[in-house]
Parts: structure tokens; C-alpha cells; sequence
């Protein structure tokens, strides 16, 4: 069994190139989605079935003449499937499509998947997209093919500033504090890291240093990272609840008047006096 | 505060009338089970159209299920293991979609059973089978509320109560559909009373869950996404669907004259809690 | 680059002026980011090197830099002139290094003056100056009197004092818009790389180049670097970001008119021997100490050069082919091809590699250029707005008499060859795919073309024949040269052992060596083909000793596999490094070591006749003052050719006096704007993910930007009342671009002489060839960027003001 990987992804020292992006959809033979304007430097929208890689741009700055980037007035960030450890994708899927494999990562099999897409319903980040032409669903394999040949994921070895770093996860997260660090020594107290710790989803091997507030790059803060699962007991609790309120209800509505005349009322009786 | 960041699984119309199948025939054949179990000799007629109706409605289930898939002809992955080196069956009772797609098989079989039965004209009929499959209609009109709570959607995902509140709305819509129907065969007319009744009590479970839902949503702070234009005229639909059973509870005899009226009104209103619940979170 | 893109990381401070790296240069800002990251870095106590970055926009680059500082573009001069003047008003400058690697204490002859924003020997009827008072203070020999002291007011130092007074932080403020706070804390980090344990690097692009100023503005930045002693030095140096993957190599092997391979210059009318020649351009001694390398070698260069080209023919008797050369009379610059095609002095251009008509500037005027040619032969692999001029939007393709030849030449992937990257790396690459369809390599349509001129002047003879019958083709298929071949021949021979030299030391004049570029002599020597060589971080201890990013056996770097140019001046007078943890080269008692010195490798500083630290200039040091720019030897502020106000240090001379006024100068109408109608700034630009023009052929880069837009300050929109997203015309008084509008606080107001001012950012890359345009065939008609430019050049290089010009901004209905 290979050692668990995992992607650390810096957004203080990313600069928004978009080489993640496109060494993906080349490695991975994705066309991409129809060329669209979106009123911003982020023409990609978000992850899909087509964009395994999506960097988000984020204006913070006022426009005064003088500004401190530092990564943290322009955020950029480059998002991906966080292949968590507990992975809610996996959880709901019916056809064990959703595999972890032999590098810690989550991985959806093409061959099993039959395009039910619940995974898409239970993804907290909206990373699975569902493809009409293959009619099952997509996201980042972590470049299973590239690791199982010993080889950097296409994105980490495009990215020019190391603002994705890839590696064991051990050493990552190792590197991640000591990025953290350095940053609070800076100032930046804002500066977090998200996934680093079992905290979100028992752990994300694909986990960032992000500069502002989770929310603020569409990710969900520790309160709202839960699984899908935590409505199962309920859920099936509101169903027994109405099945014995709705038998009540019925056995009041149903039960056989002349029986109770002639005092205590057995319905089994009933129904076999009645072949 | 609960804050969504997922996407939607796009799952509209064939969902949509699976999910409405799915309550009805649940509802149809739990209703005849417990006519026949508990009801009157006389109720037995009623109780064998609730299985010959409830069989055929099943039927358009699966079917509507399949093409809803990205990948009709893999259907069978949701009960057999495809994944390269397992095999065999494959369950997930944690998975919703898991259950749902075994309990939908294996009540399709005592639907089936109970169907023919009926249709044989034998009066009565295996009391484990009615019992069983009672059983299993009631998951199988609940169960799809549940699956839609344990995902991460908003509004979904935010509330317990679908599975419940799409039980009862499944057992009342069906109540009105059988007494609709019951009225045509004279030996039905005077089971149709009861129905009317019991469907008033399921009226009143519904309504109580609805009330449940929209104070666990407000808790979750997504009530918002249920009530918003233009999905607030669904509830307004759904409230509608209401008045008839609860009037007919309140011993209102007009109703009895317009019970076809009043059946149409109650399904459309299933139709639309579904719809709303369904639609109003994706959109 | 003096320096190279691995050495960015060694630096303690880095200035970026009119450059977006992060944008233009993904790759190579990498080592911007190492500093960064390096606690060892940085002024002060250091934990990271700090990062300035000057710019009219707030970009992708400034997103990690640690100031921002928004400037009005085309004030870079004043910018530096302020940090230069915060410098020598706080003695902050090195002494020891301006004291003895500078021209500072060189005088100045009399009759050279400044006034009014003029300096001595304008002619305002030519619009030129006479640089004829712009030198020394000399003997008949040419050597110059200096005050070691620094005191004389006729000494460079003194000169360039007085001249920079003006530039207060006040001043600095109102013409560049930086407030005048900020200014100061920046100066006062620059300041401090003074210090000789600090070092600073600048690093600059088309932000400086594309303006009417464009030499001055980087002079001024070299000026600085040299008070500050940061030239030679690792981490130092004024770094410029080449353009085209191979850019560099382009202009090494003289893509550009004025120059002959390995930047010797073209020979002029009237040089009528090499004698002539080498007396009139080769730089001359003015210190007894001085090398003056280059001057003393010019010679070598050219006659190696002259042997490689038309050897046997090129003999002692007829001056080693010299008259083969062309003299050119006029000016054969970029523009100044379209003005003579204008002024129909021009029958036909072949483009190779490049699209005239997006390029601009004034593409509408360019467009009329290319119309009148006889015809055009464009040799590229792809449809350009060149090889489809005909249908630009505007051109009535039924008036175009022109004939056009489209040439599918094979793209750089479809062939080996060298790249010589910014650092001046040559390295070898392989073929990635081979020649697709019927596409032939660039080299091999030249040489047939080439033998087919020569079998015409066989047939019919011509008024003179020599340099073509003459040129040596002695390649296995004089039709199909290798590149490898051509490499061979670029780096040279030993006519007499037939051997290929390792390095231009050994080149001679008198005809037995030759060098299709002297730079490169030394890339292909006997041992084979250095620019392959790959030691690189595979093994970073072995191949990388100093731990200082020199990887001395990774391919190679012109000259002789310099990393750092100008090294020398990287160690004191003795000898030992300024600063001994970023040691450039160091005097070991014996010889000199570390990187290639640029030097003589024995050569004891401590002896009286050592040479000057700067070999290649007459001076044998850097130059404060310098008679080489054609609009002063002091770079000066001006306004853009159109700009909102007038020049703060003096209006009546607001504009560079000196700057080519193509229009005027041919006598055609005034195609410039005046503030009243375009109140605007436009400046245009580069994004990360286009490659100008050719990128709109790519797919996955266009769905990363699929149409075009102009960026406009929130302020501006709010008055404006446009909208994220809503259409808008930019007009200059020669023409409009029609894109959506991108509002953003990225850009903002200036205040500059009293006065608010808005610039408006234009990207460059749409027209009406490619993807995009194909998806919106209506609207991609008002796209190209340059039919808002001005068609006028800097007064040295002639490079067109892409960066500063006046346009008006309406939103469309
Ligand atoms: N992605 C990408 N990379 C490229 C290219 C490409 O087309 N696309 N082209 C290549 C080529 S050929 C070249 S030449 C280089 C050019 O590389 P750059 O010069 O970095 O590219 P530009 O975007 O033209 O201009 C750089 C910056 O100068 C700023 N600027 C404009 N005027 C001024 C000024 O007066 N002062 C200051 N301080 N800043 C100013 C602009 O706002 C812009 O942000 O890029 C090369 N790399
Ligand atoms: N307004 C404004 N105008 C500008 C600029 C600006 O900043 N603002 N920047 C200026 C600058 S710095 C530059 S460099 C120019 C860039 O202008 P261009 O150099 O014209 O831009 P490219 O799109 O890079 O064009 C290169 C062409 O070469 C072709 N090509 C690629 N490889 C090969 C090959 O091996 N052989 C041949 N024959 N062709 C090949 C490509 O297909 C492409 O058509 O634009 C200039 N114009
Ligand atoms: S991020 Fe979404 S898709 Fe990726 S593993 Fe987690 S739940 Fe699954
Ligand atoms: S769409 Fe495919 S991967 Fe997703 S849950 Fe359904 S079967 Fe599993
Ligand atoms: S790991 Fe591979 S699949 Fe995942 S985003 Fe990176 S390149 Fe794409
Ligand atoms: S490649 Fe790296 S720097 Fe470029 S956008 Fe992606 S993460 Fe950011
Ligand atoms: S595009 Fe090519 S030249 Fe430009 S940064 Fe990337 S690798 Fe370097
Ligand atoms: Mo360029």
C-alpha cells in the first residue's frame, strides 16, 4: 500500500494563471465547457463534470493608489475535489462507484457509475458534475493514472509558484504549518489552513491555505462541513412515526363498529370471520 | 445558519412523477393491508382494488427511475456489485438510494402477489403477504423523503421530516384516489365513508409535518428557499389538497357529493408538495 | 536581463516597473516568489524579500506584491528620477562603487547644458539634436579629465545632482499620481540597497519600452542601480522580461535594422572602408585604464562575421566583402516600414512570424500600408489579421490591390532549434511533433527563396550581384539547412585548423577565423552542443557550487556562459565580493572565481594597470552619462505624445522633443487627440492567458478568456453609469473598440498636476481572426486594440507608444 498523498494548495502565492486548469483538461481530454463572459477573469464558473480544476478570483481591494497584495486583496484560489476523508460523494452512492484507493484518494469508476447522480445532491463543495455524453458523473481523479506511474498530478506540475504543492500527506501538512506560521509572523491572522485537520470532513488530502474566512471562497465553515448520513436515523424515524400515527389513525377509522357493541373488539377475529 | 456550496443533482420530472408513484402505490396497497386487516367484511372489496390499483401504479416506478439514469442499462448496478474484483449483491442501508432501490424490488413482488390475488377474484388472500408488503409500501412512500434529506442540498438536507411528511401526503392521496374509486362499486360506498375518514387523520398528519418542516427549516434558516416566488403557489396548492379531508373530518357532507373533486384536488396537491420540495431546492 | 531568471531569487528588494511577470512571465515569477519565501531575503533584519510593483493597474502580479504603488503611465522617469535624487540628496548612494565603477567623476565638456527641458544641440526644425556636446572633457587621445572627488561642477556627479534637484517627492507626485507618503517609504527601502551587504534587482518590460521615453525610462533605471552599486552584482542588475519564447535570440542575431549579429552596428553611408567603419562605431577609450574591450575587438567581430557570411570571397584585397554589407540611409524600423509603404516607397513585405496588422500601432494606418504594397507574403502556420487583411473591418477588399502569398510555415514546435530565454540561456530543444500538412520549416523557405533570387541575378546578372552570388550556403542541402548546422556556423571556425572556436577571445582580423555572431562563439565549440547540456537541479550541490542558481553546465549563456554580466563589478577595488554570501566572482590571489569572469581570469586588481572594472565600454565603467540616446544623456521626464496635462517641469517643452513624428514627418494629417475630446487615459496590455494574437486559435485558452473587454475604474463607471459586463466604446481620435466593460477597483483615479485623471485598461488580444471572432462575427469587427494607438516612435529605437494615449469612453445603447 503506497503512503497517502495530498495537495497542499497555498492561495497566499497563487497568481491566478490558470496553468492548473488547463494542464488538467489536457492531461485529462476534457474540451471544456462553451466559451463564456463572465464579467470577470474567471470565465470557468465553477467545478463540473468539465473543470476539475476552477481558480476563483476575488476582489477585496478599494480603489485607493496604493495597496498591499500579499495575497490577500485579490484572492485567488485554485479549488479541487478535496478527496476528504470522509467523503460524502462516497457515502450516498448506491453502486460503490466512489472508491478510495491505494494513494488515500477518492476516485469515481466510470465503469461501475450509472448516472443516479445523488453524489452530485451530497458533495458539500459542488465538485461532481454529471456529463451527458458519458452519461455518468466526473471530477479530479487526483491523476490516478499519473500517480500509479509514479508521476506528479498534471496541475502540481504546472503550477509555476508551488501554490500547489503535492506530496505525502505527512510532509504537506508538515510544510503547510510552517507556511502558516510565517504568515502569522507577517501579520496576516486571517491566514488559515482548511482541511488540514480532521476538523472538515475527518480531513481533506487535498487542503489549503486560504486568506480569509472559508465562506468567503464558497467553502463551508466547520459548523456546516456534515454528512449527508447525520439525517438517516431521523429520516427514518419521521417515517415509523407517521406509519404507526397513519395505523392508528386507520385502525381508528376502520375498525369494525359492530364488534365494539359487543364489547372488546378483535380485529384478527374479525377479519377471519370474514373469509 | 446552515450555508450550502453544492451543486444540484438536476433531478426533475421523472423524479418528480417517481416520487408521486411511489407515494401512491406505497400508500394504496399499506391502505388495503390495513382495510383488510382491520376493517369490515365489507371492506374486503375496497381492500382488493387498493392491490389491484396499487400494482400497476408500482410498475411505472422502476421505469421512470431507469431513464432517469445517465446510464439506463446499468440499472441493475444499484443491487449488484460492479465494481472490478467484488461481486455479488450489493446494499448500503446507510445509502437511502441503496434501500429504496431493494425495498422497491422487493415489494414489487408482494405487489405483485397481492395483485394477482385480486385479480383472481379468491377472496381474501395470504395475511403475512398483506402484512409484509403493507409494510413495505409504507418505506416505499417514505423512503424517497428520507433519500432526498440525506444529501447535502439546501432545504433537503436541512429538515428530517420529508420522510414522514411524504408518507402521510403518499397515505392521504391514496385514501382519496381509493374512496374516489370505491364510490363506483355499491359495495364500496359505505367503506368510502371511512376511507374519507381516515384520509381526514392523514390530511392531519401531513399538515403536521408540513408545520414541523417549516420550523426545521426555519431553524436551519433556509425557509426562504422553500417559500420564495414562484414555489410559494405550490404550497398554496398543497394547502388546497388539505381542505377536503380535513373538511370531510369535520363531518362536512357536502364534501361526499364532490368526492371525485375533492380526490383530484388532494393529488394535485401531493403532486405539488412533491414538486415544490423537489424543484424549489435545485433551483 | 544583465542578470537571469533564477538569479530574481537572491535578491533583497525587488522593483517591478511596467512589467506584469506574474501575467507575462508565469513561469520565471516563480523565483520572485523564492525570494519572497526566503527569510533570509529582504531589507532590514530580512524574513523575505520585499516585492514593489509599479504599474496603472493593480494586476495578478501586485496581488503578491508587497506595495502597490498605482502610477500614471508613462512617468516611470519621474519615479525614478525621485528615487535617484532621494539617493544622492541622503547620500544613501555606494561612494566607493560610483567613486570607481562609474563615469561619476568624468567631466563633461563645455557647451553641454540643459534648459527648459531641452538639452544642448536641438534642432527643432529636424526635431534631433547634435549629440556634439555631449561628451568629455578630453585630450586628443580621447582621455577625459576626472575629479576623483566627485566636487568639480562639471563632473558627471555634480551634472547629474543638479539635474535630478528637481526631482522632489512633491514633484514626483504630481506628475506620476503616487502619493507623496508612499513615495517616500518606497525610497527609503531603496535607499538601503545602497548598503553593500543589500541588493536590489529591477526588473522591467514593455510598461517602460512602449512609450515616446522608452530608452530614457530604463536608463533611469540603470542610473539607479548603478548609485545604488547593484550592477554585476547576483541579485542586481536591470532585468528586462523578453518578450517571444526566443525573443532574445532574435535580437542577438540582429532581428533588429540598426544592428549586424551580436549587436555590432549596421555600417552607415559614407563608411566607405572597415577602417571607416570600426573609427566611427566602435567605442572609444577615455581612460588609460580602460580595456575598452568591444573597441578594441570590433574589428575581429565584423571581419569573423564578414568570413562566415561570404567566405572565400571575402579577402584582405576587397576588405573582407565589407561593401557586400547594405548602408542603410534612412530609418528601417517597425513603423517606419508601414510610413514608407504609406508614402509608397515600399513594394512588398514578407512577414515571418509576426501579424502587421494586430501589432499596430494605428491599425487602420497600417491596414492602408499594407494596401498599397505590390504584395504581401505572410509565413506563418496559422490565419492571421495579415494573411486576411483584405476583409478587416473598414477595407473594401475590392480596392485591395495587393497580392497576398500565404506560406504555412512549420511553428517553433514543429522544429528543433535554440530558445535564448530573457537570462540569455541559449537552450537546445527537440521537435515535439513533426511538420504538420504541407508546412516547411522557416529556414528552408528562405533558402529556396534565397536560390531562387540567386539563379535570377545567374540568368539576368543586376546592378550588383556579388552579395548574393557570393553568400556562403555550405550546408549538406544548401535547400534544407539543419538548425544544428546553423548553430555550427553562428558559432564559428578556425579557418586554419577547420576547428570550431570555444570562445570569441580567439577570434582575429585578418581573416582565418569567422562567427556568425560573436556572442555566441563558444555555444558550439569541438565538445559539442553546449546548449543541450541539462545539469541542472537533478543534483543540486554538484551542479549548482555557489547554492547561488548559476548552473554553470545547464545550456548555455551568451557570452562565453556569463550568468551575471558585468561581474567584475560584483567585488571591490581588491577584489573580494561586497557582499561575501552573494559572491558574484571573488580574487583569489591567482585567478578569479565563481561565475565566468568578466574580466581577465589572472588579472591582479591590485595592480596599478589593472583594467577598469567595466571592460566593454570606452570608459571602463558604468555610464551616468551617456551620449548613445538620441534625446539626452540624462534621461528626462516627458509627457506621452497625448496626455491629459502638461509636463510639471516644463510646459513648453511638455512632450520628448526628439520623438519621431511619423505623420508629421511625411506631411500627412495630425492623427492625434487632444484632452478636450478624449479626456481619457488608454493604456494596453497583456493577460495571462493569451499569447497575443495566435492564442485565438486555441481552444482551451479562449474558453479561459473568451471575448474581448476593456478594464474601467469602478469611479469612472459609477459616473459613467456602466455596469459590470455592459458594452462600450473606446475611441481615440484614429479609431474605436467596441468590448464589454470589466469594472473593477483594480483601476482608480489619479491625481496628477492638480487634476483627477482615469486610465482605462485595453487587453490586446482580439481581432477579427480566430475563435472568438468566429463566435461573434459582428462584434470581434471593433476589437483590435491598436486602431486606438499612435503611430509615433521613441526617439532612439522607435518603438511605438502602446502604452499611453487619450481616448473617450461611452457606454453603447
Ligand atoms: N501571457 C502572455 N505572456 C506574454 C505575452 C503574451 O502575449 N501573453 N507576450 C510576451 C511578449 S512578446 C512580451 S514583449 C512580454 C511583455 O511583458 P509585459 O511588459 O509584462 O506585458 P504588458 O502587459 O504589455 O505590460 C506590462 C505592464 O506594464 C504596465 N504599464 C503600462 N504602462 C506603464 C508605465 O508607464 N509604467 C509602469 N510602471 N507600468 C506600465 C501595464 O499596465 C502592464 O501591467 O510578455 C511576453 N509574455
Ligand atoms: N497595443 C499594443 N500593441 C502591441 C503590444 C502591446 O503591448 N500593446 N505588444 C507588442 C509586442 S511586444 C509584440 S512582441 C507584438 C506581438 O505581435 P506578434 O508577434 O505578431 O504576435 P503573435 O501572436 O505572437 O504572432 C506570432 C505569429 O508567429 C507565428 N509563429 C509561431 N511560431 C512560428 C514559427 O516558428 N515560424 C513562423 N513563421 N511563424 C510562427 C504564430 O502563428 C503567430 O501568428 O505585439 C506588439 N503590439
Ligand atoms: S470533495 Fe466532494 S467529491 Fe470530492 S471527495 Fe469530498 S465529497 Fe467527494
Ligand atoms: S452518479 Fe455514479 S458515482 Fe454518483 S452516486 Fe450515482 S452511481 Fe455513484
Ligand atoms: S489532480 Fe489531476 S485530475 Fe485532479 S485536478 Fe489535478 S490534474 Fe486534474
Ligand atoms: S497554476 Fe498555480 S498559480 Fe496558476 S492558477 Fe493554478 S494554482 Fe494558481
Ligand atoms: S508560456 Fe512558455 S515562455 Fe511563457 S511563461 Fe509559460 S513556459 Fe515560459
Ligand atoms: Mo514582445
Amino acid at each position: 500500500m503506497p503512503e497517502a498523498v495530498g495537495f497542499f494548495t497555498d492561495s497566499s502565492v497563487c497568481i491566478g494563471c490558470k496553468a492548473c486548469e488547463v494542464a488538467c483538461k489536457e492531461w485529462n481530454q476534457l474540451p471544456g465547457d462553451a466559451p463564456k463572459f463572465m464579467d470577470s477573469y474567471d470565465n470557468t464558473g465553477s467545478l463540473n463534470d468539465q473543470n476539475w480544476r476552477h481558480v476563483q478570483f476575488i476582489e477585496r481591494m478599494d480603489d485607493a493608489p496604493v495597496q498591499t497584495g500579499n495575497g490577500h486583496a485579490w484572492l485567488m484560489l485554485s479549488d479541487v475535489c478535496k478527496h476528504c476523508k470522509h467523503a460524502s460523494c462516497m457515502e450516498v452512492c448506491p453502486t460503490g462507484a466512489i472508491v478510495r484507493t491505494e494513494f488515500d484518494t477518492v476516485f469515481i469508476q466510470q465503469d461501475v457509475c450509472n448516472g443516479c447522480r445523488y453524489c452530485i445532491s451530497a458533495c458539500p463543495f459542488g465538485v461532481i458534475g454529471f456529463s451527458a455524453q458519458t452519461g455518468t458523473v466526473h471530477k479530479c481523479t487526483f491523476c490516478y493514472d499519473r500517480l500509479q506511474n509514479g508521476m506528479t498530478p498534471a496541475c502540481a506540475q504546472a503550477c509555476p509558484t508551488q501554490s500547489i504543492q503535492f506530496g505525502p500527506l505527512a510532509e504537506m501538512q508538515k510544510r503547510a504549518d510552517a507556511r502558516l506560521a510565517a504568515l502569522h509572523d507577517q501579520g496576516y491572522s486571517q491566514a488559515q489552513l482548511y482541511g488540514r485537520d480532521d476538523a472538515i470532513y475527518g480531513g481533506l488530502n487535498a487542503f489549503f491555505l486560504l486568506m480569509d474566512k472559508p465562506e468567503t471562497y464558497g467553502l463551508p465553515n466547520q459548523q456546516n462541513a456534515v454528512l449527508p448520513r447525520r439525517n438517516n436515523k431521523s429520516g427514518y424515524f419521521g417515517m415509523v412515526a407517521t406509519a404507526l400515527l397513519g395505523a392508528v389513525a386507520a385502525v381508528v377509522a376502520f375498525r369494525d363498529r359492530r364488534m365494539n357493541e359487543l364489547g372488546r373488539g378483535n380485529n384478527g377475529a374479525a377479519a377471519r370471520r370474514n373469509p | 445558519m446552515a450555508e450550502h456550496f453544492v451543486r444540484p443533482p438536476e433531478w426533475t420530472w421523472y423524479i418528480l412523477a417517481y416520487f408521486f408513484f411511489a407515494g401512491l402505490t406505497g400508500g394504496m396497497y399499506a391502505i388495503g393491508a390495513m382495510l383488510r386487516l382491520w376493517g369490515r367484511p365489507g371492506d374486503e372489496a375496497v381492500a382488493r382494488t387498493a392491490f389491484l390499483w396499487a400494482f400497476p401504479i408500482l410498475v411505472v416506478c422502476p421505469i421512470l427511475l431507469t431513464i432517469d439514469l445517465g446510464r439506463p442499462l446499468r440499472f441493475f448496478h444499484m443491487l449488484v456489485a460492479t465494481t472490478p474484483g467484488q461481486g455479488g449483491l450489493i446494499f448500503h442501508y446507510w445509502s437511502p438510494m441503496s434501500a429504496g432501490s431493494w425495498a422497491l424490488l422487493v415489494y414489487g413482488i408482494f405487489a405483485f402477489v397481492s395483485f394477482l390475488e385480486a385479480a383472481g377474484g379468491r377472496p381474501g388472500g395470504s395475511r403475512l403477504v398483506t402484512t409484509i408488503g403493507g409494510l413495505l409500501g409504507l418505506f416505499v412512500a417514505s423512503y424517497t423523503g428520507v433519500l432526498l434529506s440525506v444529501s447535502n442540498q439546501p432545504l433537503w438536507s436541512d429538515t428530517w421530516t420529508l420522510g414522514g411528511l411524504f408518507l402521510a401526503s403518499g397515505l392521504s392521496g391514496a385514501a382519496a384516489l381509493l374512496a374516489a374509486v370505491a364510490r363506483k362499486d355499491a359495495a364500496g360506498a359505505e367503506t368510502e365513508a371511512r376511507l374519507r375518514v381516515a384520509d381526514g387523520y392523514f390530511a392531519l398528519i401531513e399538515l403536521i409535518w408540513i408545520l414541523l418542516l417549516f420550523a426545521t427549516l426555519a431553524a436551519a434558516g433556509t425557509l426562504s428557499v422553500a417559500l420564495r416566488a414562484p414555489w410559494i403557489v405550490l404550497w398554496l396548492v398543497v394547502v388546497i389538497g388539505l381542505i377536503p379531508p380535513l373538511a370531510a373530518l369535520g363531518g362536512r357532507e357536502r364534501a361526499r357529493r364532490s368526492a371525485a373533486l375533492a380526490a383530484v384536488l388532494v393529488l394535485v396537491g401531493v403532486l405539488a408538495l412533491r414538486a415544490v420540495i423537489i424543484f424549489s431546492a435545485q433551483g | 536581463m544583465t542578470n537571469h531568471w533564477r538569479d530574481i531569487k537572491n535578491a533583497d528588494l525587488i522593483l517591478i516597473n511596467g512589467a506584469n511577470p506574474a501575467e507575462a512571465h508565469p513561469v520565471g515569477f516563480q523565483w520572485f516568489v523564492r525570494a519572497k519565501l526566503d527569510p533570509t531575503r529582504g531589507p532590514g533584519k530580512g524574513g523575505g524579500a520585499k516585492i514593489v510593483h509599479v504599474d496603472p493597474r493593480f494586476t495578478r502580479t501586485s496581488a503578491l506584491a508587497d506595495t502597490y504603488l498605482r502610477i500614471r503611465t508613462g512617468t516611470d522617469v519621474a519615479y525614478f528620477g525621485g528615487l535617484i535624487n532621494y539617493v544622492l540628496q541622503n547620500n544613501l548612494h555606494h561612494a566607493e562603487y560610483v567613486q570607481h565603477y562609474t563615469n561619476a567623476s568624468w567631466l563633461v565638456k563645455d557647451g553641454y547644458g540643459f534648459k527648459d527641458g531641452l538639452f544642448s544641440g536641438y534642432d527643432a526644425a529636424k526635431r534631433t539634436y547634435s549629440t556634439a556636446t555631449w561628451g568629455y572633457d578630453a585630450d586628443a587621445q580621447g582621455i577625459a579629465k576626472r575629479d576623483m572627488a566627485l566636487q568639480n561642477p562639471r563632473s558627471v556627479f555634480q551634472l547629474m545632482k543638479a539635474h535630478y534637484a528637481r526631482y522632489t517627492s512633491e514633484m514626483v507626485s504630481s506628475i506620476t499620481g503616487i502619493p507623496k507618503d508612499e513615495f517616500l517609504k518606497v525610497a527609503a527601502l531603496v535607499g538601503e540597497m545602497g548598503k553593500p551587504d543589500k541588493v536590489m534587482t529591477i526588473v522591467y518590460a514593455v510598461g517602460l519600452t512602449h512609450h515616446t521615453t522608452g530608452v530614457q525610462l530604463i536608463r533611469s533605471g540603470a542610473l539607479l542601480q548603478l548609485l545604488l552599486g547593484n550592477m554585476g552584482r547576483p541579485g542586481g542588475g536591470m532585468n528586462a522580461e523578453r518578450g517571444h519564447a526566443n525573443i532574445q535570440g532574435n535580437t542577438d542575431h540582429a532581428i533588429s535594422w540598426e544592428i549586424l549579429p551580436g549587436y555590432i552596428a549596421i555600417p552607415a553611408p559614407g563608411e566607405k572602408s572597415l577602417a571607416d567603419y570600426v573609427k566611427e562605431k566602435a567605442p572609444k577609450k577615455s581612460d588609460p585604464n580602460s580595456w575598452n574591450y568591444l573597441g578594441t575587438n570590433y574589428k575581429k567581430f565584423m571581419v569573423s562575421l564578414l568570413k562566415a557570411w561570404y567566405g572565400d570571397a571575402a579577402t584582405k584585397d576587397n576588405e573582407f566583402a565589407f561593401d557586400y554589407i547594405p548602408k542603410p540611409g534612412g530609418n528601417s524600423s517597425w513603423i517606419s516600414f508601414y510610413d514608407d509603404a504609406l508614402r509608397g516607397k515600399m513594394d512588398g513585405i514578407i512577414l515571418n512570424g509576426m501579424t502587421a496588422t494586430s501589432i499596430g500601432p494605428d491599425s487602420t494606418q497600417v491596414l492602408q500600408a499594407l494596401a498599397k504594397l505590390k504584395w504581401l507574403v505572410v509565413m506563418d502556420p496559422l490565419p492571421t489579421t495579415s494573411s486576411e487583411f483584405w476583409h478587416a473591418p473598414g477595407m473594401n477588399a475590392a480596392d485591395v490591390k495587393t497580392e497576398v502569398f500565404m506560406m504555412p510555415a512549420t511553428h517553433w514546435i514543429e522544429k528543433d532549434g535554440s530558445f535564448t530565454n530573457s537570462g540569455r540561456w541559449a537552450q537546445w530543444k527537440d521537435q515535439v511533433i513533426p511538420p504538420q500538412g504541407g508546412a516547411r520549416h522557416d529556414h528552408w523557405i528562405l533558402a529556396d527563396l534565397f536560390n531562387r533570387v540567386k539563379a535570377l541575378y545567374q540568368k539576368e546578372g543586376g546592378k550588383f550581384p556579388d552579395p548574393i552570388m557570393h553568400l556562403t550556403m555550405s550546408y549538406k542541402d544548401p535547400l534544407k539547412p539543419e538548425l544544428d548546422e546553423i548553430a555550427q556556423e553562428i558559432n564559428g571556425r578556425d579557418l586554419t585548423t577547420g576547428k570550431r572556436l570555444a570562445t570569441f577571445a580567439a577570434l582575429k582580423d585578418d581573416g582565418t577565423t569567422t562567427a556568425g555572431d560573436w556572442i555566441y562563439t563558444g555555444s558550439y565549440p569541438e565538445s559539442g552542443n553546449l546548449m543541450k547540456r541539462r545539469d541542472g537541479v537533478q543534483d543540486p550541490k554538484k551542479n549548482d557550487p555557489t547554492g547561488l542558481g548559476f548552473y554553470p553546465n545547464w545550456a548555455w549563456s551568451w557570452p562565453v556562459n556569463r550568468r551575471v554580466l558585468y561581474n567584475r563589478a560584483s567585488a571591490d577595488l581588491d577584489g573580494n565580493p561586497w557582499d561575501p554570501e552573494r559572491a558574484g566572482i571573488r580574487w583569489n590571489g591567482q585567478r578569479w572565481v565563481g561565475d565566468v569572469p568578466d574580466y581577465p581570469p589572472t588579472m591582479n586588481p591590485k595592480d596599478p594597470k589593472a583594467w577598469l572594472p567595466f571592460i566593454m565600454t570606452g570608459e571602463g565603467t558604468g555610464r551616468l552619462f551617456s551620449n548613445t540616446p538620441l534625446d539626452g544623456p540624462f534621461p528626462e521626464h516627458y509627457e506621452p505624445v497625448e496626455s491629459p496635462v502638461d509636463n510639471p517641469l516644463h510646459p513648453q517643452n511638455s512632450t520628448n522633443p526628439a520623438a519621431f513624428l511619423y505623420d508629421q514627418a511625411a506631411g500627412r494629417p495630425n492623427r492625434f487627440g487632444t484632452v478636450a475630446d478624449y479626456p481619457y487615459i488608454g493604456t494596453t496590455y497583456r493577460l495571462t492567458e493569451h499569447e497575443h494574437y495566435v492564442t485565438q486559435h486555441v481552444e482551451h485558452l479562449v474558453q479561459l478568456q473568451p471575448e474581448a473587454f476593456v478594464e474601467i475604474p469602478d469611479g469612472l463607471a459609477a459616473e459613467k453609469g456602466i455596469k459590470n459586463g455592459d458594452m462600450v466604446r473606446v475611441s481615440s481620435k484614429r479609431g474605436k473598440v467596441e468590448a464589454r466593460a470589466m469594472v473593477t477597483k483594480r483601476l482608480g483615479p489619479l491625481d496628477v498636476a492638480g487634476k483627477r485623471v482615469w486610465q482605462i485598461g485595453i487587453p490586446i488580444h482580439w481581432g477579427f481572426v480566430g475563435i472568438s471572432a468566429e463566435m461573434h462575427p459582428d462584434k470581434s469587427q471593433h476589437w483590435l486594440a491598436n486602431v486606438l494607438t499612435p503611430f509615433v516612435g521613441d526617439a532612439t529605437a522607435r518603438t511605438p507608444e502602446f502604452k499611453a494615449f487619450l481616448v473617450n469612453l461611452e457606454r453603447m445603447g
